[in-house]
């Protein structure tokens, strides 16, 4: 579990090294994505399914972000884009694609369901997460 | 003759570098009528879209004023947000000037990419990093370090060639499907699958799916469209690439059978 932290931290960091993340903001985009992850495999954990799980994790995410960015005075944007790259469906492009090479029509219609509905889950998670009131994060700032 | 065009056009110019680094349409809208507004300018209004900026200002007097401007799509730059969003909190607390901000303006606009090895081994080490937490081994994981090394310069030369950003995902992940079949066929104990969905993640639209869904929260539905429409092209390029030459690699005889 810890091991799956800190490569998701090194992953993230290195997705926003990428993406032009200003320095001294490392730590905190490298934190959003390992605890989007921890909190995904901790929801799989509990038995909640792919897609729920992905929905939690999300939500999740755009919280830790926002309280990072009213933090920090920095936009939302810079926590939650590199973060949510460990949640976005990349094998489920891959799986889906590859049964449907394999005219495999039963599994590509389920992974490509299923892929869907994580994208889906993935935006549910994130409205969920930015319909909470701002002030609330502003409270914390105090 | 007053200098109100010269405020509109310097709130529209970092609503531009805004947009064009990847900023939210909400946020965009939100710092020009924020900086026109500590300007002191009056009857102001704005509309941006995800390519698009329109913006007027002191309308029924004498020196009314307005601008389009095209933005077209381009690179994500996070730093270049972040500089942009302290340039304008300073502006709107009036503790710079126009002078100023507009030399502001130029540094963050300067404001580099990268260096391309940095890049590269970022990305390299990106995507190692996810194909082992995505349940590859150690060896996946190395193979996967090799190719997203090669991905990054690969995708860095493209973009110096303008090549169209479908064709860049096409080859970028039918290049790491073929090399992960190479990999598998020089007979090394690798999880073939493990490995490529390591690679795609810096091909993956995290970003266009992020940035629609909160245009869309927002109500500004046709950006969010755009980007969603962006999201799925992209998703799809990577599919076409995976599945051409898992196609072609079929039709070859001999190799590894997959699954």
């Amino acid at each position: 579990m810890i091991l799956q932290f800190l490569l998701a931290m090194v992953a993230t960091s290195s997705f926003a090294v990428l993406y032009g993340v200003p320095k001294n903001q490392f730590v905190y985009s490298s934190l959003t994505g390992a605890l989007g992850w921890i909190s995904y495999l901790f929801f799989c954990k509990l038995g909640a399914g792919i897609v729920f799980a992905s929905l939690f994790a999300s939500f999740f995410l755009t919280i830790v972000s926002r309280l990072f960015a009213s933090i920090r005075k920095n936009p939302v944007t810079l926590y939650l884009v590199t973060g949510i790259f460990t949640l976005v469906p990349g094998a489920g492009i891959y799986y889906t694609s590859y049964y449907f090479i394999m005219n495999n029509m039963n599994q590509f219609a389920a992974k490509g369901m299923e892929t869907f509905k994580i994208a889906g889950a993935i935006s549910i998670g994130i409205i969920f997460g930015f319909s909470i009131p701002q002030r609330l994060f502003q409270l914390k700032n105090r | 003759m007053s200098d109100s065009k010269e405020k509109l056009t310097l709130a529209v110019e970092i609503g531009d570098a805004l947009l064009r680094s990847g900023g939210e349409i909400y946020r965009v809208e939100d710092t020009i009528l924020h900086i026109l507004d500590a300007f002191g300018l009056e009857d102001f209004d704005v509309y941006v879209l995800s390519n698009g900026i329109f913006a007027s200002a002191n309308e029924d007097k004498e020196d009314s004023c307005s601008i389009i401007r095209h933005v077209p799509l381009s690179d994500v730059h996070l730093g270049k947000i972040a500089a942009l969003n302290q340039l304008s909190r300073e502006i709107c607390d009036h503790s710079c000037s126009l002078d100023e901000a507009w030399e502001r303006l130029r540094e963050c606009r300067r404001l580099p990419a990268p260096k391309p090895w940095i890049q590269g081994l970022s990305c390299g080490i990106g995507c190692a990093c996810f194909c082992y937490i995505f349940g590859g081994t150690f060896i996946d994981a190395m193979c996967a370090l090799v190719l997203g090394i090669f991905l990054q310069y690969m995708r860095m030369d493209q973009e110096k060639r303008k090549t169209s950003k479908f064709m860049t995902n096409i080859i970028g992940s039918a290049f790491l499907t073929a090399s992960s079949l190479l990999f598998l066929n020089l007979g090394l104990p690798v999880g073939q699958d493990k490995i490529v969905i390591g690679g795609i993640v810096p091909l993956l639209p995290g970003i266009a799916l992020t940035t629609s869904i909160r245009d869309l929260f927002n109500g500004d539905y046709l950006s969010g469209a755009i980007h969603l429409l962006d999201a799925l092209l992209t998703a799809m390029c990577i599919a076409v690439g995976v599945g051409f030459i898992i196609i072609i690699y079929q039709h070859i005889p001999g190799g590894i059978k997959l699954l």
